[in-house]
């Protein structure tokens, strides 16, 4: 697990914390996956918590054509400049 | 150790209700202290990587959460600002009918007209503008060739926003400042007119002596208690927060009605895999609009974002999620959003709120031919495949409850303000019923659903509560005054090239 999904999931209420740790775990294992595709809700929750955190890696963002660290620099040159708040 | 402060005016929560009335109120000349349980967000620390920014700027990590059928995510913005650091920045006025019917069903004095100078003041205060085709990105292009081949009723929407270079991370903290949330508006105008805010102030409950407020009762992060010895009272910690603090205060309820009627606007959204690059994180998200169908409480928004983001909401799971995500620069993206005629209920249970909320029927009819016209819109845009928030290979009108995915972004209505003590938790001034000296200015008072987005809302009826707070009119827009005042019918500025 990223420290970013990390800290996402640290600063959940414990029920919602405890329950995506249990989905994420589930998620991992082949026997574990193979249950929560009885359940599509869960299923989603735990695919699109795990997404979150692949996706965010700075290496497949560029891939996509997204630089979230460019998108940063910007944006900080930009207030600075025109000494916005 | 109990630390104290005295002001004419405590306000609790520095969000789209709270910030708008303590600027108000210390411009007036009154004292005023605002208490904010969360912090000022620099935004030097924002990273415009969703995990890390969901993890700071919103409650509970943004998985506040709704139970019942289904289940429904509800982001919350957490410090100075409020859910104006994190929301999209769309701005509508209360629809006329809307008022009308707070008339008709709940007492409530407010017309068009009598408001008029209130959203006026607020838009001037916001730079409210309407975004540019170029600004709003190739995302947007999509739905508005989509509607225009099918001849539905469509437009840029309005925002607050000053200088916008099209991040595309508008909820994840603005990194260029554009956005003109009320933490960079009205709170360093609240401040220059000499309002203090106290952040990380834990409220307690608003003290009441003899049936009128006299302060509010806080803790603060070091453990010392605050406590703020005030004769009035506004209380702005947003609509699921705020019946749980006139709960703890102890105040009576005499109409039954405080924590219910939770109103949400909830909403999902649908991706399209197309032809051309779409890029849906260059341009500003949410910066077009369908009200074809608002008249039947549907309304599509413009949504999108960086591939974390995408990846996140995308409706998919194994390898055809695996595979839309490969061709993110060709995925388009859109917002629904219903208008309800669900309620659901707050209760505070061991100190934390617990929302209980299921979907109508005729709500669930709405998703399901708000769907359908999504993928009709898709489809006239030129989608080569539209992905649905249903279960694989659902048609939309077969979608129970159980299978939409969905998430709101609105509650309203927990509070809600109806002339009869016996009907409504709030007057039509905005005072607690049953109180004096206690207010709220928050969606809790809203009293039905909007069916637009209500920042706006609950802004111009803040303006409105200050201006009677200090026993004044509110200014017309010719002598109104500001330092950030701006025109509000020009286009937002285009990206520069």
């Amino acid at each position: 697990m990223t420290r970013a999904l990390d800290s996402f999931l640290a600063a959940a209420p414990w029920p919602q914390r405890a329950g995506l740790r249990l989905l994420l775990a589930l998620a991992r294992r082949p026997r574990g996956a193979a249950l929560l595709a009885r359940a599509p809700l869960a299923e989603q929750a735990a695919w699109s918590t795990l997404a979150l955190g692949r996706y965010d890696d700075p290496a497949i963002g560029r891939a996509l054509g997204w630089d979230a660290g460019a998108v940063v620099d910007r944006g900080r040159a930009l207030r600075r400049a025109e000494g916005r708040p | 150790m109990t630390d104290s402060l005295e002001a004419d005016f405590c306000v609790v929560g520095a969000g789209a209700g709270g910030a708008v009335v303590a600027a108000e109120l210390a411009e007036g000349g009154a004292r005023v202290v605002v208490l904010e349980q969360g912090s000022h967000h620099d935004p030097d620390s924002f990273t415009a990587r969703p995990p890390e920014m969901l993890g700071r700027l919103y409650r509970d990590g943004c998985q506040t959460a709704t139970l019942g059928a289904p289940p429904i995510l509800l982001p919350l913005g957490r410090g100075v600002g409020g859910t104006t650091l994190v929301n999209s920045g769309t701005c509508f006025r209360t629809p006329p009918h809307v008022l009308e019917r707070w008339q008709r069903e709940f007492g409530l004095e407010l017309d068009e007209a009598g408001l008029r100078p209130c959203f006026e003041r607020v838009e001037r205060a916001l730079s409210v503008a309407e975004v540019t085709p170029e600004l709003a990105g190739a995302n947007a292009a999509v739905a508005r060739r989509g509607a225009e081949r099918l001849g539905w009723s469509h437009g840029y929407l309005r925002r607050n926003a000053r200088g916008c270079v099209g991040s595309g991370v508008c909820v994840f903290g603005c990194p260029t400042s554009a956005k003109q949330h009320t933490g960079i508006t009205y709170i360093p105008r609240a401040t220059a007119a000499g309002a203090r805010i106290v952040t990380g102030a834990d409220v307690h409950g608003v003290v009441v002596e003899g049936g009128r407020a006299r302060g509010v009762s806080a803790r603060l992060p070091d453990g010392r208690r605050l406590e703020v010895r005030a004769p009035e009272v506004v209380v702005a910690c947003g609509t699921i927060h705020t019946p749980l603090l006139l709960e703890r205060s102890g105040l009576r309820d005499a109409s039954g009605q405080r924590g219910r009627n939770l109103a949400i606007h909830p909403a999902t959204s649908a991706f399209a895999l197309m032809d051309e690059v779409v890029d849906m994180a260059r341009g500003v998200p949410q910066s077009f609009y369908v009200d074809e169908f608002a008249a039947d409480g549907i309304m599509f928004e413009g949504a999108a974002g960086p591939p974390a983001y995408a990846a996140m909401v995308l409706p998919l799971t194994g390898a055809r999620h695996t595979r839309a995500m490969a061709d993110y620069p060709r995925l388009a993206q859109f917002g629904l959003m219903v208008s309800d005629e669900s309620r659901g209920r707050v209760r505070a249970v061991a100190g934390r709120p617990l929302i209980r909320y299921d979907l109508c029927a005729e709500d669930v009819a709405k998703f399901r031919a708000g769907l359908a016209r999504m993928q009709e819109l898709f489809f006239a845009a030129g989608a080569r495949e539209v992905y649905l928030p249903l279960p694989s290979g659902m048609r939309p009108e077969h979608a129970r409850p159980r299978d939409l995915k969905l998430m709101a972004f609105h509650p309203l209505g927990t509070a809600r303000a109806d002339a009869r003590p016996t009907h409504g938790v709030t007057d039509g001034e905005l005072a607690v019923h049953g109180v004096a000296g206690v207010h709220v200015a928050d969606g809790s008072v809203v009293p039905s659903a909007l069916g637009v987005n209500p920042q706006l809302t609950i802004m111009a009826l803040a303006t409105r509560l200050a201006f009677h707070l200090l026993g004044r009119v509110v200014p017309q827009t010719s002598d109104a005054t500001g330092p950030d005042s701006q025109p509000t019918d020009e286009e937002e500025a285009p990206c520069p090239s």
